[in-house]
């Protein structure tokens, strides 16, 4: 049966949760949040777009099977983990961007900033992707 | 000019990984392409070996490396450049050799990236002037060999001899670690440069012997010496380029290599001799008299490699000037017949669909230039004049006349192999070549004039170079004088003639010869004892000693996993926490100060004690809950709790974690909790009564270590550093985020891959369970579509 209150909710939910993790996401470095925990922000979402509309209905939302995601997440991670040696420091040292003022007061850029994005990206991968299986595997709501 | 080469080095790999990009851009074309790399090295290495002087060797600083201490640094020196020269010119012969001779079979691209991959980590093994580097390359070869001897990965017994193969050569190769590590810390350094300028040598050391027979079994395994000769034979199961390349320069010679490389850290003791004598004079004896009773060209090829590397390993463990030198001529010799020998083999399996010397007969007809390189092959591999051969054998006589001490063994070993070799090289030759009325006449597939000139190019430009460089050898002088002053530390002059007079070592050739040719008349009685030999010996058979040896490691680490994965929750649990808690006793007894503090507790909130008491109210109920589902709401009181906990001391991330990871436990709790089994108390009183006992022992010694943990003082506070230093150098004013994204982002980094194993741990559980389910589904689809049909 569908219940049309709740598809729209799960989709209007799923909409400010993923504004709100990147929110998160952003202000991690000076203010609580930060990347594993706008990842499961985010993933909470995707669950109950996953319970509402069932397990493919959300894969088609992903794009990318979630295992991609995870892939993806570590990819951007060994990135920032390795891209400080073409500046000739050690690997998993920070580089930072300078910018005026009027941006850094709000938000640094920097490879620690790209080391919290793939975190953020894998940490959604690896939840949906735990839990989109046992959804497959009970066969619920798919 | 030497510099180019570390970029070329560096292309070998780019290019080998780029290879399925290229591949359908290029199409057949690709190996011809691919050969001009090979070649331009092949090329900067010989203007460099004209323009080195006799005592010099150029290194080559790159800073870039993966740690401090491992910078991709190289040397040329004569040694380097000798082995650069055969394995850049062969490998371009060898891929010229392929684009035609693979032009049939799939998977090219994968091919063309293995066999250019081998080809840079092998040049990068001779030019490495950091044994970590060295080491990094002696695996690369170990792991591109495996994907190549196996590259018909459908046969059953190529897989098996590819994977010999890695476990043989990789074992090996651990042993280099571990003697480079050694080496590395009783020296103080990995640089190959400073441990010759220093002049170290490790022979008065302590753990001398240990370092000596770990590169001496790193060394033996890689150039398959006796007893670990066995994966040589079974590695001609790769294709015949692949033979060829892996016999003539590369992978078996790493061996014989490493021992010249490291002759001036370790070698020249009483144990270096005896032991490389040994096993070298063993092997050298034991392939030649073995390649006699094959009938399959490529294994007869293969067991002469064996025969030969034996030769090198002596020749090394005589350790002479004179001894060393043979074995470096001998090195080039044998690349140069050797690989074009293999080539030849795969031009006649190619023209013939054969390889069996018994079965072919006048193959001169068909293939006539061919046949001429095989003559100058063969020649040289029997060591007769002009070739190069010819030197290099008069070399290794002249050797194994000198040993010192040991000379009545090494000689008669020596020459009896050669005896047995100058017998192969009539065999083979005139068994393929010579028509013989008694056998039949052989159909060719293919004749010569079908093939494209780079199918030939390389067995008959090897196969004139070998003479080229036997009616001229002072050529090669001036580099070997280079290698002999690096490898013994004093430079010597070098003479190098076809024609050396006639003296003893000429009388001795003489008598190989006829002995050889004795041998090749009565071939047929030597064939048959030989083959008794064979027969007897395969009751001991090698490899299949090894396989059982294997499969019996196997056997006992699956049974002995299986013992401690025994796959029950509940006792993984309890040997965990009786283990914690018997580990926290020991140190417990060791601080008897007061625990409890001297400033008494700080007061209790009220809304802390009231959250501990609904805390510790939930989890009375989760112990006696009569439902599953009140158990999980229970369990999640008490999550919820120590997150308000969290929050109530100013933990804001931690709490926020803490909710949000109880949040996604609760969601997958409430999914699968109506597929569990009905909840009942299964387990007896007794095990209820102990698991109790270890329940409340475990609360009870967290307790005391918590109150313990006042009594300890650090010297240095690590929260301060991150406090003093989170906003300056990681620019985060959270401080807990810093952490973890920036100071200790190798924490982090760990944690992301033990996740991403649970999901993967999960997906792979379930995958063959959601498979089965939509198989089932398809099938029932297809049935009712079928019955529909019968409808209508």
């Amino acid at each position: 049966m569908r219940n049309l209150i709740l598809e729209k909710i799960a989709v209007l939910y799923l909409r400010a949760i993923l504004i709100v993790s990147v929110w998160l996401l952003l202000r991690g470095h000076n203010e609580p949040g930060g990347g594993f925990i706008a990842g499961i922000i985010a993933s909470t979402g995707f669950i109950l777009y996953a319970i509402v509309y069932g397990s493919t209905a959300v894969e088609k939302l992903l794009r990318y099977n979630t295992r991609n995601w995870i892939g993806s997440g570590l990819l951007i991670i060994l990135i920032a983990v390795v891209l400080p040696i073409i500046w000739g420091k050690p690997a998993m040292s920070s580089i930072w961007m300078t910018l005026p003022d009027s941006i850094s007061a709000y938000v640094h850029i920097g490879t620690p900033l790209l080391f919290d994005i793939g975190v953020y990206v894998s940490v959604i991968g690896i939840i949906l992707s735990i839990i989109i299986t046992i959804m497959d595997v009970l066969k619920w709501n798919s | 000019m030497g510099n180019i080469l570390l970029l070329l080095i560096g292309l070998l790999f780019l290019v080998g990984v780029l290879v399925p990009f290229i591949y359908p851009v290029l199409k057949k074309r690709t190996g011809v392409v691919l050969s001009v790399l090979p070649l331009v090295i092949f090329i900067v290495l010989l203007l460099e070996l004209l323009s080195i002087g006799s005592r010099e060797s150029i290194i080559l600083d790159s800073t870039w490396g993966f740690l401090s201490g491992m910078e991709f640094s190289y040397r040329l020196d004569g040694l380097s450049i000798i082995f650069g020269l055969l394995i850049s010119g062969i490998g371009f012969l060898i891929l010229l050799f392929s684009s035609y001779y693979m032009a049939k079979y799939d998977r090219q691209p994968h091919f063309y990236t293995y066999l250019t991959l081998f080809m840079g980590a092998m040049t990068g093994l001779v030019f490495a002037d950091n044994l970590f580097v060295l080491f990094v390359f002696w695996e690369l070869t170990s792991v591109a060999s495996f994907f190549l001897i196996g590259f018909d990965h459908h046969l059953e017994k190529s897989r098996q001899a590819s994977l010999q193969a890695l476990l043989i050569t990789a074992f090996g190769g651990l042993c280099l670690l571990f003697a480079i590590i050694l080496t590395g810390n009783i020296t103080g350094t990995y640089r190959i440069s400073e441990l010759i300028n220093l002049s170290i040598h490790l022979g008065n050391h302590p753990h001398y012997y240990l370092v000596l027979s770990l590169v001496l079994l790193a060394a033996i395994t890689k150039s398959a010496q006796f007893p670990f000769h066995f994966w040589l034979p079974g590695a001609m199961q790769a294709p015949t380029p692949i033979s060829a390349y892996l016999h003539s320069a590369t992978m078996v010679n790493a061996g014989v290599f490493l021992l010249l490389r490291l002759y001036p850290v370790i070698g020249g003791t009483m144990a270096w001799k005896y032991l490389l004598i040994l096993t070298g004079g063993i092997t050298m004896f034991l392939g030649a008299f073995l390649s006699m009773g094959q009938r399959d060209l490529k294994r007869i090829l293969a067991f002469t490699t064996i025969s030969a590397l034996g030769t090198m390993v002596l020749l090394i463990g005589i350790d002479t000037p004179n001894s060393i030198k043979a074995a470096i001529v001998f090195f080039i010799v044998h690349g140069l017949y050797k690989g074009g020998l293999f080539m030849i083999a795969g031009i006649i399996d190619k023209s013939t669909g054969s390889r069996d010397i018994y079965k072919l007969n006048g193959l001169f007809r068909g293939i006539p230039v061919t046949a001429i390189a095989a003559l100058l092959a063969v020649i040289s591999m029997a060591g007769l004049p002009p070739m190069l051969g010819f030197v290099g054998k008069e070399l290794v006589y002249e050797a194994q006349i000198q040993a010192p001490g040991i000379s009545w063994i090494v000689l008669p070993l020596g020459v009896g192999a050669n005896i047995l070799m100058v017998a192969v090289s009539i065999t083979v030759f005139y068994e393929l070549f010579v028509f013989n009325k008694s056998k039949p006449v052989t159909e060719f597939k293919y004749h010569e004039r079908q093939f494209p000139v780079t199918f030939l190019a390389g067995a008959v430009l090897l196969a004139i170079l070998g003479l080229g460089l036997g009616m001229s050898p002072r050529f090669l002088e001036n580099i070997l004088s280079n290698a002999l002053y690096y490898i013994q530390g004093h430079s010597m002059e070098i003479k190098l003639r076809l024609w050396h007079g006639f003296n003893q070592v000429l009388m001795l050739s003489i008598f190989t010869i006829l002995c050889g040719v004795a041998i090749f008349i009565f071939r047929k009685p030597v064939n048959r004892v030989i083959s008794a030999f064979i027969n007897w010996l395969d009751r001991y058979h090698l490899p299949t000693l090894f396989t059982s040896v294997i499969n019996y490691y196997i056997y006992l680490a699956s049974k002995n996993t299986r013992r401690i994965q025994h796959g029950y929750h509940r006792f993984y649990l309890l040997t965990f926490f009786v283990v914690t808690i018997a580990l926290i006793s020991l140190q417990q007894f060791r601080i008897t100060e007061v625990i409890l503090p001297e400033s008494g507790f700080s007061p209790v909130k009220w809304h802390v004690a009231l959250l501990l008491f609904i805390a510790s109210l939930s989890v009375i109920f989760a112990v006696f809950a009569r439902t599953r589902l009140s158990a999980i709401l229970a369990m999640g009181v008490i999550g919820y709790g120590i997150g308000m906990l969290y929050l109530f001391y100013g933990a804001v991330d931690l709490a926020i974690t803490q909710f949000l990871v109880e949040t996604i436990i609760m969601i997958v709790f409430v999914m699968v909790i109506y597929y569990l089994p009905r909840f009942a108390i299964l387990s007896s009183k007794a095990s209820r009564v102990r698991d109790g006992i270890i329940s409340i022992a475990v609360g009870a010694f967290v307790t005391l270590i918590v109150l313990k943990a006042q009594l300890i003082k650090p010297d240095s506070r690590v929260s301060d550093f991150f406090v003093e230093n989170s906003y300056t150098l990681a620019h985060g004013k959270n401080i807990i985020n810093t952490i973890l994204i920036d100071f200790r982002s190798l924490d982090t980094l760990g944690e992301m891959i033990v996740i991403t194993m649970a999901a993967a741990g999960v997906f792979s559980l379930f995958r063959f369970q959601i498979q089965r389910l939509k198989k089932k589904e398809e099938e029932a689809s297809h049935v009712e579509r079928f019955e529909k049909q019968g409808d209508d």
